[in-house]
């Protein structure tokens, strides 16, 4: 078994290798080999401060390798380089990647360029690339001697120097553009899009607190502006540093737990004494910084940082559990990113504390010590906020669904509205046509019926001559005329209607030798009667003048209409005979007027006249419009 | 000179009560009685009557087509509806299509003959919702003809209106004579042209109706 281990280890570190050679490609670009730099790759070193270069022949010089770091405050390493080619016409710099506790440079004995060195005010942490001109007048076809002061660095301590370039412009520039891409440029974005994504956000949650998951992933995008605040500043101020250092474990730390609870959060298994432990872990580093001091330093970063990896290893499977259960394109975007992030923060602890195995795994890729662990989160927070982002979408349309559907739902409630009121209305409608016809059935019961029926009765028992059977016919249709007058005119002006049966019974009247007199004395608006009344107040009307006509004797009559204030007043008065016996035909109508009076509720008086009879009906209520 | 009649009705019944009112009246001279309105019509262009009677309902043709064609081909000849009860839009109609008055079918063969004499006297009586309709019917903006003919001919005077609008509130023609100062008599030969304009207004209004329409 164990040399199919070994097959596998192997393999796995090729594929490690050849990993390493793209992403080296892809941030020193690519190496063109006819024109290469030069890279010297051995280096002599002495221990000591001294402010010049030491003399070639000092005892103390001993050979090492590049990169290389001596436990020591300052160190002078001493490099020597062959040019071949042609020196003049050409912009010869020297490239070194790094120099963390600053320094200076030296050719050929003259000073070549320098960085601030730490001293007890002021920590450098040179991490960007410096690419320094040579004066065509110092470099040498030929041998030349490079030397390099360099000053201790807190991390990682000692006192060291990269694996340098010497070369034209044209070689170097590239390298040095892609290195300061990625240790200042991306770091620097990343602090200033952070910052901004993470007030943004965290504003969102502040108004929305039950949006938790906005929340973490504002804190995140905040703790990360600050921890690559590291990559930004060159030189720090020794008072400020113990915050600032403070600073960047709380952000490393607190940046992974937050990342922990959020992939709890999407997983679904967040847990209120996970969470605490979690925090208290964050808090763990820091404090003790704070608490230790700067000789905790080590301590914090080596070993407490160590054990945020288990909790990036914990946040990797949780987020493919969530990829499980949700089977998402997000979850599964994010898992990937949490995954990629996790082998970058391994892969930084192991570059930071110059693991020997990754040395050895990668020795070409070590050198240049570059820190992936801020891309890959970079990558990871845009990862997560495309996620929320899409979150976002998918509620407002939610929402929006939600609003059609209501307005459906109300405008479909409006319509069953406008129907059963339409359903209403037409039942209305419906009952008054009833009601209406139900009238004039009773219209048509109580005076055309009953006026044929004792006609038909009186005819067949031969108590109706021809003369008084024309009269009770003509009795009938005067009954049909004026229902006829009353209901089918579209009349609303009583008025109109009375003058009516008024024009109608003048040549009648005169052929009987009655002379009438018509008088209308009401105000000029519309007076409004119901159809109804109209017709039982022309049936009174009527009554009266048939009286008049067929037992009056009377010369003359008068009939008038008057409407003061809120009554109507109808009268009809001749110069006949006056009062009638109550059992006779003219006794039987006056019991009808009175009978069709009380109905209109109206009050009818028959009196003497002196001579003759006055039909007088006062009818209240009735006003003018 | 006594007044020739031309009675037009289907009913026998009616047809022999409207002639023995003719023949009974010593002032009136019966031209024809008939039952259809093509026999009126024939006799109606032979021999045309000072009145002519119309029943509405008649077998072959609507009496209003009748009236209109006397109307148009015979001005001289009144025409003088029969009607069951006078309702309105019976009696419009008649009287747009030129009808000069109109009677209750019901009335007493003197009142029959007493029509016939004030028509042709010159005096058409209306009753109050008749006079309210004809008003309303000259209120409607009047439409002007295609080629004004005679400065609007059919438009109703001043004292025609008042007369209208008087009658309409249930006056009297005694009343309303009296209150415009003029007889009865007076009042009822202004009714008689204001049924001659309406029949002249409808008439253009009909007209510019077909050519709107693209009849004529």
């Amino acid at each position: 078994m164990k040399p199919r281990r070994w097959a596998c280890s192997e393999r796995l570190a090729h594929a490690a290798r050849a990993l390493a050679a793209c992403l080296l490609l892809l941030a020193l670009g690519p190496r063109d080999a006819g024109a290469a730099a030069i890279e010297p790759s051995q280096a002599r070193v002495i221990t000591a401060a001294d402010a010049m270069p030491p003399a070639d022949d000092d005892p103390r010089w001993k050979a090492v390798a590049l990169p290389d770091a001596q436990p020591a405050d300052f160190v002078w390493y001493r490099i020597d380089f062959e040019v071949t080619k042609p020196v003049a016409g050409a912009a010869w710099m020297v490239y070194l990647p790094y120099l963390y506790g600053g320094g200076s440079l030296w050719l050929n004995g003259e000073p070549a360029g320098a960085v601030p060195e730490s001293t007890s005010t002021l920590r450098v942490r040179w991490e960007r690339p410096l690419l320094l001109p040579l004066a065509p007048t110092q470099l040498r076809a030929g041998r030349n001697v490079l030397h390099l002061r360099a000053a201790s660095a807190h991390l990682p301590a000692g006192a060291g120097a990269p694996r340098l370039a010497i070369g034209t412009q044209e070689e170097l520039q590239p390298q040095f553009d892609r290195r300061l891409l990625m240790v200042r440029t991306v770091p620097l974005v990343t602090v200033l899009a952070g910052s901004v994504a993470a007030l943004l956000v965290l504003f969102i949650w502040w108004r929305r607190r039950q949006e938790i998951l906005y929340g973490l992933f504002g804190l995140a995008a905040l703790l990360w502006a600050l921890r690559t605040t590291t990559f930004v500043f060159d030189a720090m101020p020794m008072q400020w540093w113990p915050l600032w250092r403070m600073l960047y474990h709380a952000s490393t730390g607190g940046f992974v737990i937050v990342m922990a609870l959020f992939a709890l959060s999407l997983a679904g298994g967040m847990r209120r004494g996970i969470a605490v432990a979690l925090a208290c872990y964050g808090l763990l580093g820091p404090v003790t910084y704070l608490l230790a001091g700067d000789r905790a330093d080590t301590l914090v970063g080596r070993y407490w940082s160590a054990g945020l990896i288990p909790i990036g290893l914990s946040v990797a499977v949780l987020s493919f559990v969530a990829v499980w259960r949700q089977r998402t394109l997000g979850t599964a975007m994010i898992a990937l990113a949490v995954t990629l992030a996790f082998a970058a923060g391994v892969h930084d602890y192991l570059v930071a504390w110059r693991s020997p195995w990754l040395e050895s795994l990668l020795p070409r890729w070590s050198d240049h010590r570059l820190f992936l662990l801020h891309h890959a989160a970079n990558l990871l927070l845009i990862v997560m906020g495309a996620q929320l982002t899409s979150r976002f979408v998918r509620t407002l349309h939610g929402l929006e669904e939600a609003n059609r559907t209501l307005e459906a739902r109300v405008a479909e409630r409006e319509h069953e509205l406008a129907g059963n009121y339409q359903r209403i209305t037409t039942l209305q409608r419906e009952q008054a046509v009833t009601q209406e016809r139900q009238r004039i059935m009773q219209d048509l019961h109580d005076g055309l019926g009953s006026q044929l029926f004792t006609s038909l009765s009186r005819a067949e028992r031969g108590a109706l001559d021809n003369a008084a059977m024309a009269e009770s016919l003509r009795h009938s249709i005067d009954e049909m005329r004026l229902a006829i007058e009353a209901l089918a005119s579209d009349e609303r002006d009583f008025r109109t209607a009375f003058g009516n049966f008024c024009f109608r019974w003048e040549p009648r009247l005169r052929e009987a030798g009655i002379v009438p007199t018509w008088s209308i004395d009401v105000p000029d608006a519309v007076l409004a009667v119901p159809p109804h009344d109209a017709l039982q107040l022309l049936r009174i009307a009527q009554e009266a003048l048939t009286n008049v006509l067929k037992h009056a004797q009377a010369g003359r009559v008068r009939v008038s209409l008057q409407h003061d204030g809120d009554r109507l007043v109808l009268e009809v008065c001749d110069d006949g005979r006056g009062q009638v016996a109550p059992r006779s035909a003219a006794g039987r109508g006056q019991a009808n007027m009175q009978s069709r009076a009380r109905r209109l509720g109206a009050e009818l008086d028959i009196g003497d006249a002196a001579p003759g009879l006055r039909v007088r009906l006062v009818m209240p209520g009735t006003a003018s419009a | 000179m006594s007044t020739s009649v031309l009675i037009v009705e289907d009913e026998p019944e009616f047809l022999r009560r409207f002639s023995e009112a003719v023949l009974a009246d010593g002032g009136l001279r019966l031209i024809g009685a008939v039952s259809t309105g093509a026999a009126g019509l024939a006799l109606l262009d032979a021999q045309p009557p000072d009145v002519m009677l119309v029943d509405l309902g008649l077998p072959d043709m609507d009496g209003v087509a009748l009236i209109r064609h006397a109307a148009r081909h015979q001005p001289a000849c009144d025409a003088l509806v029969v009607t069951m009860f006078a309702d309105d839009s019976h009696v419009m109609a008649s009287l747009e299509a030129g009808a000069t008055g109109y009677l209750l079918k019901d009335a007493s063969i003197e009142r029959i003959a007493a029509a016939v004499h004030e028509l042709h006297a010159g005096g058409s009586p209306i009753s109050p919702s008749i006079a309210r309709r004809v008003l309303a019917r000259f209120r409607v903006a009047p439409v002007p003809p295609p080629q004004p003919a005679p400065p609007q001919p059919s438009l109703l005077s001043e004292r025609e209106t008042e007369i209208l609008r008087l009658v309409a509130k249930g006056f009297s023609f005694d009343t309303v004579g009296e209150l415009l100062r003029i007889s009865p008599h007076t009042v009822v030969t202004h009714v008689k042209k204001i049924y001659r304009k309406l029949a002249v207004h409808s008439r253009g209004e009909a007209v510019y109706e077909a050519s709107q329409m693209g009849l004529l």
